[in-house]
């Protein structure tokens, strides 16, 4: 499966979807969980104990001036899946993770590492790993080429005025681009049991997981750390762990080519 | 004076700026309120609600789809593509929703 979750900023992208992957890869699935927001939060979520995870530059090249392309590409006989396997970050229970990088005074420092993520997302073939996505916040970013890997979006929504408004303008962006994709809702913090119902009535979406609003699984995240780690019997985790039941029922397991 | 208010998603930025907004506006002063996130709800925060706000985004994007003129002057861009929002506070909605981040990849 290739799923990608969006969503309003502070709706709980990253401590959804880190916790996603690790789950998936528990049942057996490879796993490469991908963070596109130049203000990263899913390595806390996944377990890492850093947030800096750029592909070094041995792994990457200038593109000659006589060759049409982006500035810089992998090098020469080094693989999109080579670069994963060799390069991308090992998180607990085997996920691998990838980095858009994150921006801080000066973009250009990690322009070569970026590069190299865009073509290893483009490129890697669709059957060797199931990806897991964090997008950045808001409506700018998801449709226009950043999420182009999914075949799912998952919008993380909150019972909330602007979460929905926000859920509703991500709806209407994802369905009027070039390519059919499955659009659903993941409700977050909800707190009553009418507001699943609440948000499919008020998006229009599907909604495939109802997360409570879950002190234990807040304070895990208040403290930088998995919620899978620190929150591993929360209701929060439960309900993700629903989620990828749900969606694993949808996407059999796919063979690993060795 | 003029105040930017900044911060990660979900960290109360939107909510922050519309009191701040209205309560300049309640002690006096004149007060514009501009919405430059590429997500625009600080309509809902000052309390103009979802179809307003929503008009102004869609009067927003109009523009660059050349439905709708440019306006000449800061007087004209409040006027055309502002709504009045409680407490006498001007709000107009200054970004797209689906424009890509210059100079990205």
């Amino acid at each position: 499966m290739r799923v990608a979750f969006v969503g309003k900023g502070g709706a709980g992208k990253s401590a959804i979807s880190g916790t996603f992957a690790r789950l998936l890869a528990r049942r057996g699935h490879p796993v490469l969980a991908i963070d596109s927001d130049p203000l990263p939060g899913m390595a806390y979520s996944l377990g890492l104990p850093h947030d800096d995870a750029p592909l070094p530059d041995e792994a990457i090249e200038d593109r000659p001036d006589d060759e049409e392309g982006p500035r810089y590409r992998l090098r020469a006989g080094l693989s999109p899946v080579e670069a994963v396997e060799r390069y991308a970050a090992t998180a607990p229970d085997g996920v691998r993770f990838l980095q858009f990088g994150k921006v801080r005074t000066d973009p250009r420092a990690l322009f070569r590492s970026q590069f190299a993520f865009r073509q290893i997302i483009r490129e890697l073939p669709v059957d060797r790993w199931d990806l897991v996505g964090d997008l950045p916040g808001g409506t700018r970013q998801p449709f226009t080429g950043w999420g182009g890997y999914a075949d799912t979006f998952l919008i993380v929504v909150e019972p909330m005025a602007k979460s929905l408004l926000s859920a509703r303008r991500l709806a209407r962006l994802a369905s009027s681009g070039d390519r059919p994709v499955r659009v659903v809702a993941v409700a977050n913090k909800v707190t009553e049991a009418v507001d699943a119902e609440h948000i499919s009535r008020r998006t229009g979406l599907e909604v495939v997981a109802a997360v409570p609003l879950d002190p234990v699984f807040a304070a895990a995240e208040r403290a930088g750390k998995a919620p899978l780690d620190a929150a591993p019997d929360s209701a929060g985790v439960q309900a993700v762990s629903s989620l990828v039941d749900r969606l694993e029922k949808e996407h059999p397991r796919m063979k690993v080519t060795p | 004076m003029k105040i930017a208010v900044v911060g990660k998603g979900g960290s109360g930025k939107t909510t922050t700026s519309a009191v701040l907004a209205r309560t300049l506006a309640r002690q006096g002063h004149s007060v514009v309120a501009l919405d430059c996130d590429s997500n625009p709800n600080l309509g809902i925060s000052l309390g103009v609600g979802d179809d307003e706000t929503e008009r102004l985004v869609s009067m927003r994007q109009s523009l660059d789809e050349g439905d709708e003129a440019h306006a000449p002057g800061w007087d004209e861009v409040l006027d055309r593509f502002g709504s009045e929002a409680p407490d006498g506070v001007r709000l107009a909605v200054v970004s797209r929703i689906d424009n890509p981040e210059p100079g990205c990849l």
